[in-house]
């Protein structure tokens, strides 16, 4: 039984709203859990210096950040090793999802805000920016959706909250997927498994994700439905 | 690229001002709505989401510990930052603090401080020692004018429902809390902005783009006034101020009453 | 009873990722092919025709188009010529040497895109300078909307507002004389219902509500 009483396969509450913010050119706010994330998309847009544009293709730009009441421990308002290297991973998963060359020579910022928080964090603010992005009229060939997925307390669990992460026999796997041709594009594990827990996290992991997508789905189009 | 359309607003700004109207034709002196969701962040140990019109702020309060300032052995301390988000606005993006956060934070930070709500005494541990040193952490998600007032509802209501963390063995105990952050007076600050001759209670984006000077006036709840700050390379009449002040005490109530 | 009239969404929505059909059609505009089937690019709405499929935009920056016809601002001038904001990623330019009188900055004007480059950059010509007024910017992709079929809906407004009314396909659009604010507030509802039916019959009651109660 775990913590909260959920199912090994079941997500926690999750809600994502889009259109939120009136000056970016897409957003999207979720709470997934506890957690709390804003996610604002400027772009394509002129990359300065010029010198640091891909004449080629479209620079994504992510940045990922955590506000300092946002975790147990105050955190420093400075960005740390771990803010940067998850800017670095989700910008690359998302670079696979959007048509880049459509948009040669400029930037699209992504810019994730973390105000509360409980495990997690990255998937479901990934999840929010692909959101961001679709809103912002940007050609993608697939939304990403991603999920946690792990072991804890000898199950295999889906969306993983802080007491789970903190088992002792804790697995934590953040993975992203492009939800129609399920290919792997964020993929990052803490934890030692061998192969055919490796097997069985994907299975679980891709089911996660396509049941974010559904999410992700019924958001965006619920924007329009929204009574004006 | 975004600078033209402010100077080709501005125009349209003054054209309404002359007929005394707003754009978004609110009079002079009235507040655009606002809205406070308390206790937003659970991780925080008080928090606030503000929207003012559709400026939106996050603040949040997270108590550590330090070492009293010599000058105040007995009592605690109070830092405050803001960070304007790159969600909030095109031109604004990821990076230290710079100096447009900078006086945000440092003039919300002096109407909470010099209103004297915060009862720092009880903030200490041992006397010269160990103290409760609060963090107030504000963040900007959108901007449509007016930083300094929302910041500083956001500010006031997240002290509000701050709780005070268990201390055992000079360390904080997480997850425990002996009680509620000695808080009053409800400091506000309450934000005038001048166009030519204009005085603007409430800048929305526009006004804010093009104004000449801006003055921010603290009140607290019991009408007094215990802050001031000015801003912009324009300038304020002492009569201008007096009245600025008048309708800062008045119009500080209705804000204060959502809190 | 008077109620508001049915809004219901007219077309489907679709997300960028989302199959379409595995039938073989034209691709026409925001769709790709996969494996056979034809996919949504874009967050828009799903445009089905016997042959064709496309998907009509909801959100997005405008990419100028050769032939387009678009109104702009004159943000800067340099020795050569002037810079112009026409509402995309980049600024376009304006030569001197194609002027016959020198443009200020802050001038409204309208033009053609003459030829646009990999990287959407776009040039200008039949440049004319639209004098007075004042300019709105509505999201780009709804211009096709706020123009209407054989300007159906854009006429209506100007029919009025009694406003002078000049539509960029860049999203900014200019307004002279009449009533500007009745001008903006009636495009502004077209543009956040541009996907829902009975637009034109709620922007008519509307307009003439609006204008009744003037006199």
């Amino acid at each position: 039984m775990r913590v909260d009483g959920r199912k090994n396969d079941e997500l926690r509450k999750i809600k994502f709203e889009v259109g939120v913010l009136s000056r970016a050119d897409g957003s999207c706010y979720v709470e997934w859990g506890q957690n709390k994330i804003i996610a604002a998309v400027y772009g394509p847009r002129e990359l300065l210096p010029k010198h640091l544009a891909n004449p080629y293709r479209a620079t994504v730009r992510y940045t990922y950040r955590m506000a300092t009441f946002s975790v147990p421990d105050r955190k420093s308002p400075k960005p740390g090793r771990r803010e940067i290297e998850i800017s670095k991973v989700s910008a690359e998963a998302l670079e696979k999802a959007i048509f880049l060359e459509k948009y040669p020579n400029t930037a699209i910022d992504v810019s994730v805000q973390i105000f509360d928080s409980n495990a997690s964090t990255r998937v479901a603010a990934l999840s929010a920016a692909a959101c961001a992005l679709a809103d912002a009229g940007i050609a993608m060939r697939d939304l990403v959706s991603a999920v946690s997925v792990g072991r804890a307390n000898g199950e295999y669990v889906l969306d993983l909250r802080k007491e789970e992460e903190d088992a002792p026999d804790a697995v934590d796997l953040a993975m992203a997927i492009l939800p129609n041709t399920e290919e792997v594009v964020l993929f990052q594990m803490d934890g030692i498994i061998t192969k055919e827990e490796c097997s069985r996290l994907l299975k679980l992991g891709l089911k996660g994700c396509k049941m974010v997508y559904e999410l992700q789905k019924k958001a965006l189009k619920e924007k329009y439905m929204r009574e004006v | 690229m975004e600078d033209i359309y402010w100077i080709l607003q501005a125009d349209k700004v003054y054209r309404f001002l002359q007929n005394n109207k707003r754009l978004d034709g609110r009079k002079f002196d009235e507040y655009r709505k606002a809205v406070i969701v308390r206790d937003f962040s659970k991780n925080a140990d008080g928090s606030a989401y503000v929207k003012l019109g559709k400026t939106e702020v996050i603040a949040g309060v997270k108590l550590d510990l330090g070492q009293p300032y010599p000058d105040t052995p007995d009592e605690g301390g109070l830092s405050t930052g803001a960070e304007l988000l790159p969600t909030a606005s095109p031109e604004w993006e990821a990076g230290p603090p710079d100096p447009q956060s900078i006086e945000l934070a440092r003039v919300v930070d002096r109407c909470i401080r010099e209103s004297k709500g915060i009862d720092m005494k009880s903030l200490c541990i041992r006397e010269g020692e160990l103290c409760y040193v609060i963090y107030l952490d504000f963040y900007v998600t959108n901007y449509d004018g007016n930083l300094f007032d929302a910041c500083s509802l956001a500010g006031t209501a997240a002290l509000m429902n701050t709780k005070v963390p268990k201390v055992e063995n000079d360390k904080i105990v997480k997850g425990e809390y002996i009680g509620k952050l000695k808080f009053t007076k409800k400091p506000l600050l309450t934000t005038f902005v001048k166009l030519k001759n204009y005085i603007l209670l409430d800048p929305s984006l526009e006004e804010d783009k093009i104004l000449d000077a801006r003055l921010h006036v603290a009140t607290t709840e019991d009408g007094k006034i215990c802050a001031f700050q000015k801003g912009g390379s324009g300038s304020f009449t002492p009569k201008e101020i007096e009245s600025c002040v008048e309708l800062a005490l008045k119009k500080s109530k209705e804000l204060r009453s959502l809190l | 009873m008077s109620e508001k009239k049915e809004r219901k969404v007219s077309r489907k929505i679709v997300i960028p990722g989302e199959v379409l059909t595995a039938e073989r059609k034209k691709l026409g505009a925001n769709v790709f092919l996969r494996e056979g089937k034809i996919i949504s690019s874009r967050l828009g709405l799903l445009q089905e025709a016997a042959d064709k499929i496309s998907v009509i935009p909801l959100e997005g920056k405008y990419l100028p188009k050769e032939n387009d016809f678009i109104v702009g601002i004159i943000t800067s001038e340099k020795y050569y010529g002037y810079t112009v904001d026409i509402n995309s990623i980049y600024e376009s330019t304006i030569y001197k040497r194609d002027l016959q009188k020198p443009l200020k900055i802050g001038t409204f004007i309208s033009a053609k895109v003459s030829r646009v480059n990999e990287l959407h950059e776009a040039e200008l010509s039949n440049v004319k300078v639209l004098y007075g007024g004042e300019i709105l910017k509505v999201s780009p992709v709804k211009i096709p909307r706020i123009i209407g079929k054989n300007n159906s809906m854009i006429n209506l407004i100007r029919k009025y507002t009694k406003s002078f009314i000049i539509v960029g396909r860049n999203g900014l659009i200019w307004m002279n004389g009449g009533n500007i604010a009745l001008a903006i507030e009636a495009i502004r509802i077209v543009e956040s219902e541009a996907h829902l039916t009975n637009l034109t019959d709620r922007i008519t009651k509307f307009l003439e509500k609006e204008t009744k109660v003037k006199k």
